[in-house]
């Protein structure tokens, strides 16, 4: 942190003059920049605004950024279902808890991983990077899934396979290394098992990894729709992002969204419907993302570039 | 026979060493324990299902049960020239995907770097980083809302210009360019930081002695930033390639997975083991053709983990 | 020593609570029968009623079933039926079943739980559902057309059924299919399922259209014609486009050229290839294998060219191939489009003004009528549908294969069984008049009163209750001129073996659907005749011909030529 505010120093107090070269090159930064950052978030406005325009405008005169006519009516079918809420708390639940979890599993092991006097650091270090090189593919899964585990329609199908990875490990353990061993040796000397160290002294120097991890880990959560695919088929309730999966690809499941409402089908807002569901499928994560961003870029860096 | 005795010796010595190493290690062995259950019940235990790969599958029997027929199953995807299609797809979809996003990673943080105002600098990388956070099913919704000819944001735009709106969803050709854009869009504001940090790692002085040395900007990034990236791009891309044959299932499903007019130059393994195994129901083939990229995965990252080992010993995976 | 007792401890404690979190699936696993037991329990004093007009049932119909006496069935078990489509969120559906399951339990101590394969991706998870192989469904409902019947009965999903176990288990079915039913229903000399075979239904597709406007058009017996569709199209655009949504708000999914083909030739398409179905023959040449879009070259580069004709008249949105979640049924139904393209079956549910709710057109227009101009229609080439449309088979990793025969024959064979399963409850989701038809009562609320099963694999004509609501005229009108001339498939049990071919198969229908929604929807630049010779070219070189060959040779094994 602090080398990154010595940074933030030099920059705003330039002591040299500069060219005109210069000058041009700082223009194309801030032209680019910007283009590019409007270019990242325009898709989002579009589908914000079109889910507040009335299906009729969106059918004849198609998206656009800005409502031509303001109309809430694809929240209120949205919210009205009420199944909607049970998604939310599925996802958030499974969320939470594989987030927590994962980060436990993953910041241990890779602490150990990272332990110079670790006798298995190797041998554990490849057995966890194997599993990222071969893979068994999706039949001999699906089928140790449901015949061995029968872990079909059960959440933990969604919970168990998402609570780790060998990326996230790898990431974790580039984490460790950037905390200096001697503080590993000082707790030793204090005569301080190895699982307290790690919780004592090294966890809270962790606190960026964490986050960084944690969203990692979080974002595969909440953004996961495969697993729900192949295995919650007999749920009523799904998560999120299945929900959106289901609605955007098939018509009846869009209905079936809404049913027992008394609606009409025929007025039934199915363009603006599917962008209020996507809006309310994704905007937590992006509500969320600002205030962990700082330990995220700083998380990312340290864990990429010092690899 | 003295001498065996003396290495008998030596092994159990090692043997009891080795002993006393897992007992002191036991915490740690402990604390590894829950992951490494994980990955032996989520990695391990399918790999001996690859054996499906060379049978005849037959649900009642089994995978180890059914009739093995050896590389029959292969043969079926070599023969019909599917094998060589998928590959070369992949493959140059992720050559594509390494090359342009480093280059456009650097140029963004070289750029970024550039900027001035701190508030600036955080809104647009906030902004720029918005994309790398949503699921790929909103991808295909987004997509979608941009691109179709009927209510699509692009022809609405189009239109409005007067120009002639363009019917992106029944024409296959321009779809490798727009996975590739919309791939770039989606991961650009994550890879940027990586490079903006290692540039902001570069030694200040050395940049401004450049400065007081009468160098121009683009001479700073030519000579000092461009150089000092160097070790990180080509870790990177030496990672990057070791991943080449694995393709993106979810952004190339989501975008164009159920339309068959558009996944023809864009079908990938992934998708085609994602069709035969689902769609088709041939799970022999498609495990047969997952081997095969998970074979092909294992000797690339085997290269390339060798080459990085001698150039960058620091850096190598194992 | 006190610190690394408690590291361990909670070492120990983080791998119980993974445990834990395994455990926890077993207790999710039981709590579905368990709220099952509870609902049944509420239910009894209000069907005691019911149950005592059970008690003579079997008086009346029993003897076959008499038998069952000597069958154990000490053990109560469930049977899980598994069918395609969206569970249904009635309070009915669940009060239907348990009502039904009071007579199950009575006759066979079993109880049938439905287990809904929904639409989303339905193949897929259909065929993964069976792959599984750990007793999760009993019951299958298939097909050997439109689900893998035959690959799944190949590949060892679904138990052989002995005549000795049809007989005893399911006796009324085993006596009410003739022989020559059971043995389309046979592969390698082994039964795998039991037929719907006896309910008249015709699944030959075509096009339901509005017949009053097509009288508008000039056409005063209705489209008789692809010519006359064309017509009709011109006239419904230019009269009625701007109030309709489309004229036909199709999502790029149906490729009709093969029912052009078919209404200009005496063409067959061989069932159980792909869903393309590329491979067959002529009615003259039955045992020479074809593939149809490599000899229609002709009828082809026409329907291309009136395709392109529909297109500038504007019959579908601009944007076909990717408008997916539209409902053009529905808003068919509606009146809002002129044509729905489906089966004749679907079009008796929209000729009938009060067979749905949403059947609305008939409100909003008291002069409409909707028409069928079914494929084949000018060539006299309707065949009869496969007796293998709709079966039901027996996954061959059931635990009570026995007992699901038994709720399987109940269900075909039992007045009561079937009337709940097909109808629901009677005062509620329907009732019967004095002319012996179904009708809703005034009472009835779609979406709290009706239920949903999906039976399409065990309906019977014997115990149907006709609709009030169906217009029969119409229906009986046009099943008595398929009767006239209709043929039988030909090829009922050649099963074919694919594994060699499969994955040349797979390239063929690639190249099919990405030609198909092309040709058929006139999306692309450039000449029809072009345009096919591309597609033939794409067909040959993904290796049709070679499918032809291995097809071809298979045929004369199975038919000693």
């Amino acid at each position: 942190m602090a080398k990154k505010n010595k940074n933030d120093s030099m920059d705003s107090a330039p002591k040299v003059k500069l060219g005109t070269a210069d000058y041009i090159i700082r223009g194309i930064g801030y032209v680019f920049i910007s283009i590019f950052a409007i270019l990242c978030i325009l898709p989002f406005l579009i589908i914000l605004a079109s889910s507040f325009e009335t299906e009729a405008n969106i059918v004849a005169k198609g998206v656009t950024i800005w409502p031509r006519e303001f109309t809430t009516r694809a929240y209120e079918m949205v919210f009205k279902g009420g199944t909607i809420w049970k998604s939310y708390g599925l996802t958030i639940i499974i969320t939470v808890l594989g987030t927590v979890i994962g980060l436990f599993i993953t910041s241990m092991m890779g602490y150990a991983l990272q332990r110079k006097d670790f006798v298995l650091k190797n041998v554990l270090s490849f057995f966890v990077y194997f599993t990222s090189l071969f893979q068994a593919g999706l039949a001999p899964y699906y089928l140790l899934m449901t015949q061995t585990y029968h872990l079909d329609n059960s959440y933990l199908a969604i919970l168990l396979p998402l609570l780790t990875s060998s990326w996230v490990i790898i990431l974790m353990k580039n984490f460790v290394k950037s905390i200096p061993y001697e503080i590993t040796e000082s707790g030793k000397i204090d005569g301080a098992g190895d699982f307290m160290i790690f919780l004592k002294l090294i966890l809270p120097m962790l606190t960026p990894a964490l986050a960084t991890v944690g969203l990692f880990l979080a974002l595969g959560y909440w953004n996961e729709w495969y697993q729900d695919s192949l295995f919650l088929q007999q749920k009523e309730v799904v998560m999120l992002q299945y929900r959106l999966y289901k609605i955007v690809n098939e018509a009846s499941s869009l209905k079936d969204s809404v049913a027992g409402q008394f609606v009409d089908y025929s007025d039934l807002p199915s363009e603006s419907l599917k962008m209020a569901t996507a809006m309310m499928t994704t905007g937590p994560i992006i509500f969320l993302y600002p205030f962990v961003q700082r330990y995220f870029i700083g998380g990312i860096t340290v864990g990429a570039v010092k690899g | 026979m003295a001498g065996k005795k003396i290495q008998d010796a030596a092994v159990v010595r090692e043997k009891r060493r080795l002993g006393k190493r897992l007992f002191q290690g036991r915490t740690l062995i402990l604390m590894c324990l829950p992951a490494i259950l994980f990955f032996i019940a989520f990695s391990y235990m399918p790999l001996p299902g690859i054996y499906v790969a060379f049978v005849k599958y037959n649900y009642r029997k089994g995978i180890f049960g059914s009739k093995f027929i050896g590389l029959q199953n292969f043969e079926f995807v070599a023969q019909s020239g599917q094998l060589w299609r998928l590959t070369k797809n992949t493959i140059l979809f992720n050559l594509v995907f390494i090359i342009l996003d480093n280059l456009v990673a650097v140029t963004t943080a070289i750029l970024l770097k550039e900027i001035q105002s701190k508030a600036f600098r955080k809104v647009s990388q906030t902004m720029m980083f918005l994309p790398y956070f949503i699921s790929q099913v909103l991808v295909g919704v987004l997509v979608f809302n941009i691109l179709n000819s009927d209510t699509g944001f692009l022809n609405s735009v189009i239109k409005s210009l007067g120009g002639e709106p363009l019917s992106l969803y029944k024409n296959a050709g321009p779809w490798p360019v727009i996975i590739t854009l919309v791939h770039l869009w989606q991961k650009t504001g994550y890879n940027s930081v990586v490079y903006f940090a290692a540039i902001m790692g570069i030694d200040q002085e050395v940049i401004e002695a450049s400065l007081v040395d009468g160098a121009n900007g683009w001479q700073k990034i030519r000579f000092i930033v461009l150089p000092s990236l160097r070790p990180t791009i080509v870790i990177l891309l030496l990672f990057a390639l070791g991943g080449i044959v694995k393709g993106d299932f979810g952004l190339f499903w989501n975008l164009v997975g159920r339309n068959p007019v558009l996944y023809e130059p864009v079908d990938i393994i992934e998708m085609f083991v994602y069709r035969s195994t689902i769609s088709n129901f041939n799970f022999s083939t498609a495990s047969a053709v997952g081997l095969y990229q998970s074979l092909i995965g294992f000797i690339m990252v085997l290269t390339v983990n060798g080459i990085v080992k001698k150039v960058e010993p620091d850096y190598s995976l194992f | 020593m006190g610190k690394k007792l408690l590291a361990l401890l909670l070492a120990v404690v983080m791998i119980l609570s993974l445990a834990a979190c395994g455990g926890a699936s077993s207790t999710d696993d039981t709590k579905a029968p368990a709220t099952d037991k509870a609902e049944e329990a509420e239910e009894p004093a209000a069907e005691e009623a019911e149950d005592a007009e059970e008690a003579e049932a079997p008086a009346t119909d029993g003897d076959a079933w008499d038998a069952w006496a000597d069958i154990d069935t000490s053990e109560h078990v469930v049977i899980n039926y598994m069918t395609t489509g969206d569970a249904p969120t009635t309070g009915c559906n669940d009060e239907m079943l348990a009502e039904l399951n009071k007579i199950l339990t009575d006759k066979v101590n079993a109880e049938i739980n439905i287990y809904w394969i929904s639409w989303t991706d339905y193949l897929a998870n259909y065929n993964l559902t069976l792959a599984r192989m750990d007793g999760s469904v009993d019951l299958v409902g298939s097909a050997t057309d439109w689900l893998d019947a035959w690959p799944n009965a190949k590949n060892g999903a679904f138990l052989e059924l002995s005549e000795e176990d049809l007989k005893t288990y399911a006796p009324k079915t085993w006596a009410s299919v003739p022989q020559e039913h059971w043995d389309y229903c046979k592969y390698d000399g082994e039964i795998y399922f039991m037929p719907e075979d006896n309910y008249a239904q015709w699944t030959n597709h075509g096009f339901a259209y509005r017949l009053d406007w097509a009288r508008e058009a000039g056409l005063a017996d209705g489209v008789k014609s692809w010519e006359d569709l064309t017509t009709y199209f011109k006239y419904v655009k230019e009269t009625y486009g701007d109030q309709l949504i489309a004229l036909w708000d199709t999502d790029g999914g149906a490729y009709p050229a093969g029912g052009y083909i078919q209404s200009h030739t005496d063409w067959t398409s061989l069932n159980g290839i792909c869903s393309g179905a590329l491979w067959g023959a002529y009615d003259s040449d039955e045992f020479t294998v074809k593939c149809e879009y490599l000899e229609e070259t002709d009828n082809l580069i026409a329907y291309a060219k009136m395709m392109k004709e529909w297109d500038e008249i504007g019959v579908w949105p601009t944007d076909v191939l990717s408008n997916t979640g539209s409902d053009n049924r529905l808003e068919f139904r509606q009146g809002k489009t002129a044509v729905e393209q489906h089966h004749t079956q679907t079009w008796t549910g929209l000729v009938s003004p009060k067979a749905s709710t949403d059947n609305t057109m008939y409100v909003d227009n008291p002069d409409a009528e909707v028409g069928f101009f079914y494929y084949g229609m000018e060539s006299k080439n309707v065949k009869r549908d496969l007796i293998t449309h709709g079966v039901c088979a027996i996954s061959a990793a059931s635990k009570n294969p026995e007992r699901a025969l038994m709720v399987y024959d109940m269900l075909r064979n039992d007045a009561d069984c079937y009337d709940l399963f097909n109808y629901g409850i009677k005062g509620r989701s329907y009732d019967v008049d004095e002319n012996g038809l179904r009708f809703t009562p005034d009472s009835y609320n779609a979406d709290t009163d009706s239920i949903s099963t999906n039976w399409w694999w065990g309906r019977n004509d014997d115990l149907e209750i006709p609709s009030a609501a169906m217009n029969w005229d119409a229906i009986n009108a046009l099943y008595e001129e398929y009767e006239g001339f209709a043929k039988l498939y030909p090829w009922e049990n050649f099963v074919p073996d694919m594994d060699a071919i499969q994955s040349y198969v797979n390239n063929c229908q690639d190249v099919y659907t990405k030609y198909m929604k092309l040709i058929c929807y006139g999306q692309y630049d450039g000449s029809e005749e072009d345009m096919v010779a591309e597609f033939q070219q794409a067909l040959r070189d993904a290796g049709a011909e070679k499918v032809t060959e291995a097809l071809q040779a298979q045929f004369d094994a199975f038919y000693g030529k």
